[in-house]
């Protein structure tokens, strides 16, 4: 910390202001409770008191524009993928997506012949955690919560980004 | 426990079922008049259960089933080509009846109404793409006043998949027969509300049908076509 070292009194952390910001939208990423398919199940289950999402900063909120995570759970059918689509562009930013599930990765068990099905929610809405499984367990879910989350703690949201 | 004490209890109980009330109230020693009657609620307990068992065995045989036999088919078979000549198509078969669709809704209604026949339910209406330009439409009607049942079977061409609609007559073939437009594209006539029931409305194709071909990008997204990676 340089010449700011042992300066002020007690309860007084000095960081910047960036890495702050970040470590705020790491431990309160709420999560917009929507699901498409079975995977909402162990989505429920994953936020339910057994593995209690909420000791991890992580609760649902009903409404995008409340929500910084969208969890894509389940299949998404080519009918549901604009109104995915329309949900993710309602949400404020800063946004992230998690893809849960074999569906929302790549279209799983329907990549060959499910005419209705699109194939990875990655090509209506940017994805940034993918989460594989049919359907993942709700550790695998968490596993994939946390990740993100050290993925929000390394941004930097107010360094200009260069190169 | 002796044996005495057993015979005690035996007794009582014996007399209690007989309707003897005061037999175990009788008994002096406490652990012993406890002891009978535990030994009596059991006893009650297996009269009751032998009871029961006798009533199941002779409601089960008078359970009433579902005719779906032969005999019915031809039967209902006559009576249509009686009423309507000319209405099958083809032979007579021995498991279902095969319609033109000319008279169809003239034909439903008379089965629903007429007091021989009285097809007062539509269990089941789907589609099926027979290959070699065929579609057919299958309804499955059940009487719950004769309780006997038929399917009825219609073909149409492909090019022209014209099907009178039932759902006036039967009000649940609304849903089914606009599933079977979803899927296949049969187009039933005089359907007051023929409408995409699953897909979106501005779908391209008839998916379920064989020489269907997925389309290139729905609203801007891109199909892959290309299935690396599978089998």
């Amino acid at each position: 910390m340089g010449f700011l070292e042992n300066r002020f009194d007690d309860n007084v952390v000095v960081e910047k202001l960036d890495k702050l910001l970040s470590w705020a939208r790491s431990t309160s990423p709420w999560f917009f409770q929507f699901g498409t398919a079975c995977c909402a199940i162990e989505m429920m289950a994953a936020a339910a008191s057994r593995h209690d999402l909420m000791r991890i900063g992580i609760i649902p909120r009903s409404s995008p524009r409340q929500a910084d995570v969208m969890i894509v759970a389940g299949t998404v059918t080519m009918k549901m993928a604009l109104r995915v689509k329309k949900l993710y562009e309602q949400m404020a930013d800063p946004k992230y997506v998690v893809a849960m599930g074999s569906c929302a990765t790549s279209g799983g068990p329907y990549w060959q012949h499910g005419y209705h099905v699109l194939k990875g929610v990655d090509l209506v809405i940017p994805v940034d955690v993918y989460v594989p499984g049919c359907p993942p367990r709700p550790e695998a879910l968490i596993e994939g919560l946390l990740k993100l989350q050290e993925q929000i703690l390394e941004g930097r949201p107010l360094t200009r980004k260069t190169g | 426990m002796s044996e005495d004490l057993q015979a005690l209890i035996d007794e009582a109980v014996k007399k209690a079922l007989a309707g003897d009330d005061d037999a175990i109230n009788g008994i002096q020693d406490r652990v012993t008049r406890s002891k009978a009657k535990a030994a009596l609620v059991k006893a009650k307990r297996e009269q009751s259960k032998a009871v029961d068992e006798n009533s199941d065995s002779e409601s089960i045989e008078e359970q009433p089933t579902t005719d779906n036999s032969e005999y019915i088919i031809l039967k209902i078979a006559k009576i249509l080509e009686d009423k309507f000549s000319g209405c099958i198509d083809g032979e007579v078969h021995s498991d279902f009846i095969q319609l033109k669709p000319e008279k169809w809704f003239e034909i439903s209604k008379f089965l629903k109404e007429d007091p021989d026949t009285y097809f007062d339910s539509l269990q089941c209406n789907t589609g099926f793409d027979l290959g070699d330009g065929l579609l057919e439409s299958r309804y499955n009607l059940h009487s719950m006043k004769h309780l006997h049942s038929i399917e009825i079977r219609i073909k149409v061409n492909i090019d022209n998949p014209d099907i009178p609609s039932v759902e006036s007559v039967w009000r649940v073939a609304d849903w089914f027969e606009r599933e079977t437009y979803d899927m296949f594209g049969i187009n039933f006539t005089g359907h007051r509300d023929l409408r995409r029931i699953l897909l979106p409305e501005d779908w391209d194709g008839w998916p379920l049908r064989k020489d269907y071909e997925e389309q290139e990008t729905y609203h801007g997204i891109v199909v892959p076509k290309v299935k690396e990676g599978w089998e």
